[in-house]
């Protein structure tokens, strides 16, 4: 990403995926991304970070302990 | 906000029994889980969700709504994660700058960014990606680490994670951003391997 209004735009990125961005700024990123083919594939594997990360799951969760059990019950008496 | 702990208040203030112990098991795998995350071990993760849900039931009743709850549980859970240390892996404590997590122009090619879009058939292929993701999340420093798994994974808006780490929103996005080019760049890697992996099956 050696353009400097690359480098600009590549801080804008994750706020945009956020859609939290200002509207002029985001203007700002949508434009730029017409014309630039490494920035879109930037934001294409920044967007598959974020999915990855959105869609693991734990896979073995153990049961509460005896005491937590014991504790909670007591507390909702 | 995390809606598990929206259903689980809601079971909770039911006054019915068997609502509690389910709202107790969903909230297990919400703390266990992020203990996880956090720490990368089994004991640890075990440990927080233990002293974090004890902790709980003695203030059960101070939670005027689940958002209350999210950002309570939230709180002490990391703290209880960065106290138990037992075999945590914390990555030293440093800042990330963004200079340096710049992509260079041959990280960027199509195959080397869309590599690791999986689909749920490839089951092999996920659970790799997954350990990648999980080392890559492990690699990362602590405030970091904390600040994209309370986001991107545990699904919190920028405001209550930044109520959570006791930080502003502005630093929170800082963070999150260094954060996720920081695992992105790992999984570039692991996409660009998996594309030689490809074209050496094909050759």
């Amino acid at each position: 990403m050696p353009e400097r209004r690359c480098k600009h735009i590549f801080a804008m990125l994750s706020d945009y995926l956020n859609a939290e961005l200002p509207v002029k700024n985001c203007r700002e990123v949508e434009h730029h991304l017409k014309g630039c083919e490494p920035c879109i594939a930037y934001l294409e594997s920044l967007k598959n970070t974020v999915e990855a990360c959105r869609r693991y799951q734990m896979r073995k969760i153990p049961a509460p302990s005896k005491k937590v059990r014991e504790a909670l019950l007591l507390a909702l008496r | 906000m995390n809606t598990q702990i929206e259903e689980a208040l809601k079971s909770l203030q039911s006054g019915n029994r068997q609502d509690a112990e389910r709202a107790l098991e969903t909230l297990q795998g919400v703390v266990y889980g992020f203990g996880m995350k956090v720490c990368g071990s089994h004991e640890d993760a075990q440990d927080t969700a233990q002293e974090t849900l004890i902790r709980l039931a003695r203030q059960l009743r101070e939670f005027p709504d689940a958002r209350a709850l999210s950002v309570w549980l939230y709180k002490v859970a990391k703290a209880q994660c960065l106290m138990s240390r037992r075999k945590s892996k914390f990555a030293p404590a440093q800042m990330l700058s963004l200079d340096d997590l710049m992509p260079k122009e041959s990280d960027l090619s199509p195959a080397g960014t869309k590599s690791w879009q999986v689909t749920p058939e490839e089951t092999v292929l996920r659970l790799e990606l997954r350990s990648r993701l999980e080392d890559a999340i492990l690699a990362l420093p602590k405030h970091y680490r904390l600040v994209l798994i309370l986001r991107d994974m545990e699904q919190l808006d920028t405001r209550e994670v930044a109520e959570v780490m006791g930080i502003s929103e502005e630093t929170t996005k800082k963070r999150l951003q260094r954060a996720r080019v920081f695992v992105r760049n790992a999984l570039a890697g692991y996409a660009r391997h998996l594309s030689e992996r490809k074209s050496k099956s094909h050759a």
